[in-house]
């Protein structure tokens, strides 16, 4: 019998080494965690047509996407995107439980990335025990000395590497080389980069145990159609030691041999026989070393497996129900939205300001003019020239004006406009219709409206 | 035995994982708010309006704003953690209600 332990909440901090194990869920695990981290790392080197294919760029207000520029007033596409990729979080959830926790979470990924260095530097888990018991020597200073300096360069990696999504990362690249990186550009790396350190060096399992929320609230997400990853208690249980030779029906025993690998390789450090805990993220290391015992013991695997809960009580499981349905109606209708709204998009913008300091002007022959400044974005990348022209006020006419507008490709153009009418036709407030459309495509076409203001008799 | 090691393994005391939790929730939150809020100013257009003398680097402007709506969402969310931490405990007559 083990003593009853002290309240948990002031147990003395215990350091989690989790046992390397290899098997399906392992390799499958390190093909996501390359495959992500590869992706991270490379994109922003990715060139279109001669600049970078995704940049954030703040300073000027533009994302590009491959081939789109989004400006600031396209927001509404990124909420919604947003929106997609949480209600696919709650789609996979709902069918498969954790499987993002598992493999794709950046903290799981990041994580496992550091504990290969860790394992490449310390060595296996028994070795990393010893080293971490043993007293300072050169030795242990060397393998120490060598995983934070593996540890820390590939932070600072990852920080260059992220800002490299907000600044051409080229340009970047020469600045850090030649020491020449502006303030804020370095403070935000560094920053990006500590936060990785301590992240996935340090904090690991903690963060999902006590700074995650989707942790917490995926359970709402769950039923007992959702695969979880699950010990058979029926099949394994009563557990205990025994040799390779004995019959365990006749010995009374179930197919569990109690030999603590599944707690030694959860990098949460649960124990998952004791059933579905919020600790666990799903990355099945419990699985891939079970499995391994059962091979060894020549008993069929998956005595801990994916599963559902319905199917572990031998009641039948239904993958396809109604939760699944509207989950993935739901965002079958998000996607076709977001589709329609950036295809349909029409890429130019205008504005029309009416000038501030007068509201008319008196012009010789009766003549009222009015003063704007329009203001035109041209969103596409290419340069166009668009039409001007006005309406919905009888007897407005631009004056001084070309109705020829040129815009450069994403660029932003400050037109002042003068519009006159006759004194009979302004009389009061009159809405103008101001409409550009671009001469080389008639579906791009915008009409922004705004006030002409005329002396009241 | 290898379990003993790991029973009651690694926990935070309470006051650490309210510490964590605040800066890491009011970090989230302050990521977005920065999102929103700037997806519709422009840094340079608001230091024009406070002072139409100020100018101000995209960079600065964008850190400022976000460190603004880190510190505030701290201090929300800390209060709020603050006040449910501290709130005074129900006595055992109306514990089951």
């Amino acid at each position: 019998m083990s003593k009853p332990e002290p309240a948990s909440m002031y147990a003395s901090a215990k350091k989690i080494y989790p046992r390397e194990i290899g098997g399906r869920f392992d390799k499958l695990s390190k093909l996501a965690t390359i495959t992500l981290l590869g992706l991270f790392y490379l994109v922003p080197w990715l060139l279109w047509d001669d600049r970078q294919a995704i940049l954030f760029d703040l300073p000027a207000r533009k994302f590009y996407l491959l081939g789109l520029t989004l400006w600031p007033q396209d927001f509404p596409f990124l909420a919604m995107l947003l929106m997609i990729l949480a209600f696919s979080l709650f789609f996979f959830t709902a069918l498969a439980g954790r499987l993002w926790c598992g493999f794709a979470c950046p903290q799981t990924v990041w994580t496992e990335a550091f504990i290969w260095m860790e394992q490449f530097t310390e060595g296996t888990r028994s070795q990393r025990m010893k080293l971490d018991k043993a007293p300072w020597s050169f030795t242990k200073l060397r393998k120490k000395g060598s995983k934070q300096f593996l540890w820390i360069s590939f932070s600072m990696w990852t920080g260059f590497t992220f800002i490299g999504y907000f600044t051409p990362i080229r340009q970047l690249g020469v600045d850090i080389v030649t020491l020449n990186v502006a303030g804020w550009t370095l403070f935000w790396g560094l920053f990006y980069g500590f936060a990785t350190y301590g992240n996935a060096g340090y904090m690991r399992e903690q963060v999902c145990k006590y700074m995650c929320p989707y942790a917490r609230f995926q359970s709402a997400m769950f039923d007992k159609d959702t695969l979880i990853i699950s010990y058979d208690e029926k099949r394994g249980e009563p557990r205990g030691g025994r040799k390779r030779s004995v019959d365990a029906k006749a010995a009374g025993l179930g197919d569990c041999i109690d030999c603590q690998l599944c707690v030694q390789v959860c990098p949460t450090g649960i124990d998952i026989r004791e059933g579905l805990q919020y600790e666990c993220i799903a990355c099945a290391a419990c699985i891939d070393a079970c499995d391994s015992i059962m091979d060894k013991m020549n008993y069929p695997r998956g005595l801990v497996r994916f599963t559902t809960e319905h199917a572990i009580q031998h009641e039948g499981t239904r993958v396809l129900r109604p939760r699944v349905y509207i989950y993935a109606m739901l965002l079958v209708i998000m996607i076709a939205g977001l589709v329609t709204a950036m295809a349909s998009r029409t890429p130019v913008i205008l504005d029309v300001i009416r000038d501030r300091n007068s509201l008319y002007r008196e012009l010789p022959e009766d003549f009222i003019e009015n003063i704007y400044t329009l203001k035109i974005i041209n969103q596409s990348n290419d340069a166009r020239v668009f039409s001007l022209s006005i309406n919905g006020m009888q007897g407005a006419v631009l004056d001084g004006v070309g109705d020829s507008v040129p815009v450069e490709g994403g660029g932003v153009l400050s037109l002042p406009v003068r519009v006159k009418a006759r004194r009979e036709d302004a009389r009061g407030v009159n809405t103008i219709l101001f409409r550009i459309e671009a001469m080389d495509d008639a579906s791009v076409v915008i009409e922004e409206d705004s006030r002409f203001i005329g002396p009241t008799r | 035995m290898i379990s003993e090691e790991y029973r009651g393994a690694k926990q935070w005391s309470r006051n650490k994982q309210a510490a964590f939790t605040v800066v890491w929730i009011s970090f989230l939150s302050a990521a977005v708010a920065t999102m929103v809020f700037f997806a519709i100013f422009d840094p340079a257009d608001l230091a024009h309006l406070i002072d139409s003398n100020l100018r101000l680097s995209p960079d600065l402007g964008y850190a400022v704003g976000f460190f603004f709506f880190w510190v505030f969402c701290a201090l929300c969310s800390g209060l709020t953690a603050f006040l449910v931490r501290t709130a005074p405990k129900r006595d055992k007559k109306h514990r089951n209600q």
